[in-house]
């Protein structure tokens, strides 16, 4: 039988093979009004994403669609947390406020979503998914000012790349993680001291 | 006549000999305590030393400044890097904005812009030092830079401070030579070749945001960023000041500085804030936005804001 | 009696002065050759440490892009308030026609003179780049006037020395002469004078109280805490070396300016510890994030306290000088007032230079307290400096005093 090791994680540029192609929607409509050059390249999701497979017989990391269990077991509508499960995405960690799994996936076909009101949203444009409760961070990230961006802050010099919603927020568990300072400085006379601020 | 006058035309006294004997003896001696300003001379040549201001340079000059800064650097890091010297751009206005919701102290920035910009790696110099802070709360004198535990920590915010390419610059205004000015595009530069080292600008800064070379930076050949510009990373000489110049050897071609394309959490939002079609305006008008000491009247072009 | 007869026997009269000075100075007793060998060595010491610091970088020094000036500005802060200070022997020699001060007033202005060299030396050993100084001359370098409070600091301190020269070298070359000084040549410029000795430490208060981020220092108050310091510092060095010329060398010097100076400390130092008072107060009283320097200062901040034994002993010191000098026996007792002078001298020098300068940095203006310590570096250039200048005080006294008795004389006289 096999078990479906997880959901892969949707974090970092690695995740999305293309790069992302250029959706004309997404641009932010102050970049679009300037006259553009060069192009705001938005990271996307290549498409639905693929579970690793782990049983005996099948070699290491093969992967397979969504469907290719889904669409053989119809959904179980009692189900509504990770907790619930008894078999399957075990171990799978869900901490996106009281969403259930069919509030974004698709029942009627798990290779892609659904908005709330059931109409179909491809993996590609996982944002306007995202977008329907998290009004303000799809705004702000519209102008510019939520998400990371490299690249040119003129685009009439070279193109820009922007991150979308998974690249940096985990869709079952979008808080963005805790990190550890990697690099302070080095000054003199200032060493860390319990007694110094509190 | 006084008695003590010496008559002239005789032969040298003992007395004479012996003040000879220990004005020679002395002026041994002062040659030999200040034989160390030799190493110093050393590394000093004749151009170097009788470079004019960089208002005064001319368009060859500065080519031969170049070429010149590029050979040394190849000399004495062993390091080949092209430094290169764009001009402001006309109707750009640099400005930049931090989003302190975002913000969560990771501190990379502070590593991006010691990469970027040839910081001494034995300091891990950097323009950039985040405090930590209480949790709704301004206050520096209850923050921290030396904080080392997974961030963000539970009841705290992060404040990252770096020059403010203020519009009123209390630094140049007290420099003494015009060694640090405000350039058309709002940032503050520093001449390398120029600053005689008197820290005075260090002391009128109301950010802690300059530095001052306290020795040579010492950086391994194989991490000198080559992409350099003469008022930006260029590695700098030992006894000027030094401080953080947005980039301008990137942001002048367009790009976006190290700091703002290194932060993980997309708190930082640079550009050009004479563009009314720029995020940074979008967020003057539409966020809650402040500035640092804003009762120094400093007119910094550096916001903070926080999300709803 | 053509200028042209004039011209010409001065220039054959004041190379004879330059060279008797030379003689003067490099002849005396074995308690002066040991003094001045001694000096010597302390100076060379000194030169040798700096030379280092050019070579190594300022990072031989404990100072930190957090507290970014430490001892030799803070020796260059108390340094121009003695130069200041020696005008308060020339305000009541020419302003109140005090016969017997004029007789002495010339201390006050050698003691300026070697004063401003030592300030000189401070902020030449400070900058991180001594070798681009010529960038500060006008012409060939850009001097930023008026903007730059250090340009009017560069401009009034040199004035000052010069104004000072020019005094001290015109009476000594007429005394030389055996002529009377023509006040037209040094009246003038001793008026200057005293309105320039008020400017230099005006001046230099200016450049620490006119920066907004340093909260500390950013009070109207600190000029004339500076000026009432110095004149508190400055007549106490003076009558100190009155003493040791009247009591050691038994020069038969007027005790009238003594008294004078220290009813004139009497005043000062008293306003001093009022204006300390005050700033104590207003610190405290009103509290908040601007406090923190003060409380660094006198109690000690986040467990950093390296400065509290120092501010307690320059308070601790005011105080017994203040005493000391209001006592009856400031007037009688050589000893006493030694003791009183020294204290005052002392305090001041803590009070205005660690006590003032470090403070200002710390904490810093994002508020982290890096403490500053001077290094062995410092302390011996900062010695050499202090050798250098007493030096040239040395010299300036062996050179002026037989020539002021009227023991030396152009010869042969006509």
């Amino acid at each position: 039988m096999a078990v479906l090791a997880g959901v892969p994680l949707a974090i970092g540029l690695s995740a999305w093979s293309g790069g992302g192609s250029v959706r004309a929607d997404e641009v932010p409509a102050e970049a679009a009004a300037a006259g553009v050059r060069f192009p705001v390249r938005v990271n996307r999701p290549s498409g639905p994403p693929r579970v690793l497979v782990d049983t005996e017989g099948v070699p290491p990391g093969t992967t397979v669609a969504c469907s290719t269990c889904h669409a053989t077991r119809p959904p179980d509508r009692t189900n509504a947390r990770t907790d619930d499960l008894d078999e399957f995405h075990q171990g799978l960690v869900v901490r996106h406020g009281d969403s259930t799994c069919l509030a974004c996936h698709d029942p009627t076909d798990y290779d892609r979503l659904r908005r709330a009101d059931g109409r179909p949203v491809a993996f590609e444009d996982v944002m306007d998914l995202c977008g329907q409760c998290h009004g303000p961070q799809r705004r702000d990230w519209r102008h510019g000012a939520h998400g990371g961006t490299t690249g040119y802050w003129d685009l009439t010099r070279g193109p820009r790349t922007r991150n979308h919603c998974v690249d940096c927020h985990d869709p079952h568990a979008p808080a963005f993680p805790r990190m550890r300072p990697t690099f302070k400085p080095i000054d003199r006379f200032l060493t860390p001291d319990a007694e110094s601020h509190e | 006549m006084s008695t003590r006058t010496k008559p002239e035309g005789k032969r040298p006294t003992r007395r004479a000999v012996v003040k000879g004997a220990a004005v020679t003896l002395g002026a041994a001696a002062f040659a030999k305590a200040v034989s160390p300003v030799a190493e110093f001379a050393e590394g000093l040549t004749v151009e170097q030393f009788l470079r004019r201001h960089y208002k005064e340079l001319s368009e060859d000059d500065k080519r031969e400044v170049l070429a010149r800064i590029e050979r040394d650097t190849e000399a004495e890091y062993g390091a080949a890097c092209k430094v290169a010297d764009p001009p402001p751009l006309p109707g750009v206005k640099f400005a930049y904005a931090i989003n302190l919701s975002k913000c969560n102290g990771n501190g990379k920035c502070v590593e991006a812009c010691h990469r970027e910009n040839n910081h001494d790696r034995d300091t891990n110099q950097s323009y950039i030092r985040v405090l930590e802070l209480e949790k709704g709360s301004m206050d520096l004198e209850k923050g921290n830079t030396t904080y080392d535990h997974a961030v963000p920590a539970e009841g705290k915010d992060y404040l990252p401070v770096q020059c403010q390419q203020c519009d009123a610059p209390p630094c140049t205004a007290v420099c003494p030579v015009e060694a640090t000015w405000k350039e058309p595009d709002g940032i503050v530069v520093v001449d390398y070749d120029w600053c005689i080292g008197c820290r005075y600008c260090e002391a009128a800064c109301p950010y802690h945001a300059r530095r001052f070379n306290w020795k040579k930076p010492t950086i391994p050949a194989d991490e000198v960023n080559p992409d350099q510009g003469l008022l930006s990373n260029r590695i700098r000489p030992q006894g000027v000041m030094e401080k953080c110049h947005f980039c301008l050897h990137r942001t002048r071609e367009g790009r976006l500085p190290a700091c703002a394309e290194a932060c993980p959490t997309g708190a930082r939002v640079f550009g050009n804030v004479a563009d009314p079609a720029s995020e940074l305006r979008w967020i003057l008008a539409n966020k809650r936005v402040f500035v640092l000491k804003e009762e120094l009247g400093t007119k910094p072009s550096f916001f903070y804001f926080f999300d709803d | 009696m053509s200028d042209g007869v004039a011209t010409a026997r001065h220039s054959r009269s004041y190379p004879r002065f330059l060279l008797r000075m030379l003689a003067l100075s490099t002849e005396g007793s074995a308690a002066f050759y040991g003094w001045m060998t001694l000096l010597t060595a302390v100076f060379l010491v000194g030169v040798h440490a700096w030379a280092r610091q050019m070579a190594d970088g300022m990072v031989v020094t404990h100072m930190t892009d957090h507290v970014s000036w430490g001892l030799y500005i803070a020796n260059f802060t108390f340094l121009v308030g003695v130069a200041a200070g020696g005008v308060m022997m020339v305000i009541p020699a020419y302003l109140y026609r005090d016969r017997e001060m004029h007789d002495v007033v010339i201390l006050g202005e050698i003691l300026a003179v070697a004063a401003i060299f030592m300030c000189l030396a401070f902020v030449t050993v400070d900058l991180g780049r001594p070798d681009r100084f010529w960038h500060m001359f006008p012409g060939i370098g850009r001097f930023n006037f008026p903007i730059s409070m250090l340009t009017w600091d560069v401009l009034v301190l040199n004035g000052y020395l010069l104004l000072n020269l020019h005094v001290v070298g015109y009476l000594l070359y007429t005394r030389f002469l055996g002529r009377t000084p023509d006040p037209k040549w040094y009246v003038p410029f001793v008026m200057v004078s005293i309105v320039w000795a008020i400017s230099i430490h005006t001046v230099t208060a200016f450049l620490y109280c006119g920066l907004g981020g340093r909260p500390f220092w950013n009070t109207a108050l600190l000029a004339p805490r500076f000026l009432t310091s110095a004149f508190v510092a400055g007549p106490a060095f003076v009558i100190v070396t009155m003493l040791f010329l009247k009591k050691r060398l038994r020069l038969p010097l007027s005790s009238k300016p003594i008294r004078t100076l220290v009813s004139i400390v009497r005043v000062t130092i008293l306003v001093n510890l009022l204006m300390i008072a005050s700033e104590v107060f207003t610190e405290f009283y009103t509290g908040g994030a601007h406090t923190a320097s003060a409380q660094y200062l006198f109690f000690g901040l986040h467990g950093k306290d390296a400065l509290v034994p120092w501010i307690w002993t320059a308070i601790a010191l005011n105080v017994l000088a203040a005493v000391l000098f209001l006592g009856r026996r400031a007037m009688t007792d050589a000893r006493v007032l030694t003791v009183a002078c020294v204290a005052a001298f002392a305090g001041c020098w803590i009070e205005k230079g660690m006590g003032l300068i470090v403070p200002g940095f710390v904490p810093s203006t994002l508020h982290e307290v890096v403490e500053y310590v001077p290094s062995v570096v410092e302390w011996k250039v900062t010695a050499g400096i202090w050798a250098f200048g007493l030096m040239v005080f040395t010299v300036a006294l062996k050179v002026a005093i037989p020539i002021f008795s009227g023991e030396e004389r152009l010869s042969p006289r006509p």
